[in-house]
């Protein structure tokens, strides 16, 4: 009797293992298909420009760090919870991606990325916040 | 006496909407001008504690509220300092029909008040300080849900209605520190002898951010004991009082989709013509209670 409760503790407990652990597996979010217009744009912000540690900081505090993490690891307290996974903004590939191509995705979104247009609604602001992503390259 | 008072209020609400379309319409006349970048909002959130501010969310979003208020902490520890007591609670819903008009309904515990609100943004602040505050105006329309017989003999539907206009002044000074100030007129169709009908008060507002998603805020609404506007005798008056300002300062935490607020304050009935005509609770006397506000955003 005691046997078989110990198999069984043990094979609910596997199960259980098995089960999180398969639902954390993410999938890589895939290439985007940014429209040629936004790969052309560049950022009218220096990258010294006094809006990126103020006005880009507290946007990216406020909309991105919930999933992205405060250091843009993609080890935010949401991320775990979705199919795709954040990415890595400190990455060499990220920080590859024109200044374009990081406002399409910051800001247009797709699937579970949100669009950020309504609540980032100035243009420079949201500059201001693809300049702060610049600021997490290792 | 009241009646002219009460059209008077009214009157000077439309005139300034009046002026704000006039304003708008030369805009449009000048369509080539560079179009000033607004600044961001004075606030997070379209809410601080009991009052509105000038923050209007973007174009087709719904905003979810629930407010909670516990009781005063005047029993100490036999009751929780209030948590245990009875408390009031209201569920909102506000959705933004353009970038500057909002319009609202609620239901609150106390009294079974209902309400509907709106709030347009008249005025927009500028980065390039052309305009330097934000002006918003503010109504909110109370029903009162108590039993017939509050109201006695001479029932009507009409005793239940309850009035609060309010214009917004805000500015955002720096991405640290913003403040409002908001005038207002409280009118009740029914209230019991020797309450006032009417009242006029101020509210002043603040908030001074202390990292990106938090912020220190601050509030208070001072009813003004006008004896020209009373229905009372200053004798009266004094003996009796009028509603003793709320006031309140509390924590208030930002995210891409909610704003709480955790706070002490005085006034337990949340809307704010209760609050203007009704609250007994005295801050400095220590009439203090723990409140809560939550909101949640939904685009569309």
């Amino acid at each position: 009797m005691k046997k078989s409760l110990k198999l069984l503790t043990m094979m609910v407990a596997t199960i259980a293992f098995l089960t999180i652990n398969m639902a954390m597996i993410q999938k890589p979010g895939g290439p985007w298909d940014v429209p040629a217009k936004y790969k052309a744009m560049k950022s009218p912000l220096k990258a010294n420009d006094a809006s990126i540690n103020s006005v880009g900081k507290e946007l990216y505090n406020k909309h991105c760090k919930s999933c992205h993490g405060s250091k843009g690891l993609g080890d935010g307290p949401k991320a775990a919870k979705l199919e795709t996974s954040c990415g890595d903004f400190s990455s060499k590939e990220f920080q590859a991606l024109s200044d374009g191509e990081l406002n399409y995705m910051s800001i247009i979104g797709r699937d579970e990325m949100p669009n950020f247009e309504k609540k980032i609604p100035d243009e420079l602001d949201r500059w201001a916040v693809i300049g702060y992503l610049r600021t997490l390259k290792k | 006496m009241r009646n002219n008072t009460f059209i008077k209020a009214f009157t000077f609400l439309a005139l300034s909407l009046l002026f704000s379309l006039q304003v708008m319409s030369q805009e449009e006349a000048t369509e080539e001008k560079p179009v000033a970048r607004p600044s961001r909002p004075a606030f997070e959130s379209g809410l601080l504690f009991d009052n509105a501010t000038t923050t209007i969310q973007a174009q087709k979003t719904l905003e979810m509220i629930i407010q909670h208020r516990f009781g005063t902490m005047d029993n100490g520890i036999s009751d929780l300092y209030g948590i245990w007591a009875p408390s009031n609670i209201r569920l909102g819903l506000n959705y933004s029909i353009l970038n500057n008009l909002m319009v609202g309904i609620g239901t609150t515990k106390f009294n079974k008040m209902q309400d509907i609100q709106v709030k347009y943004n008249i005025l927009q602040q500028t980065r390039s300080n052309s305009v330097p505050v934000t002006v918003s105006l503010y109504e909110v329309i109370g029903i009162d849900g108590s039993a017939e017989s509050k109201y006695g003999k001479n029932y009507t539907f009409n005793n239940r209605l309850s009035y609060f206009s309010q214009i917004i002044i805000s500015r955002r000074f720096n991405d640290m520190f913003s403040l409002q100030i908001a005038p207002s007129f409280t009118h009740y169709n029914a209230t019991e002898h020797p309450v006032d009908h009417d009242r006029f008060a101020i509210s002043v507002g603040g908030r001074i951010k202390v990292s990106p998603q938090s912020s220190i805020i601050l509030s208070g609404d001072f009813p003004l004991g006008i004896q020209s506007i009373s229905e009372h005798t200053e004798a009266i008056n004094d003996e009796v009082g009028i509603a003793k300002p709320n006031i309140c300062i509390g924590w208030e935490i930002s995210t891409s989709t909610h704003a709480f607020h955790v706070y002490i304050g005085s006034a337990q009935n949340i809307l704010p013509q209760e609050n203007m005509v009704f609250n007994k609770n005295d801050f400095f006397d220590g009439n203090i209670l723990i409140g809560l506000n939550i909101t949640r955003l939904w685009g569309f």
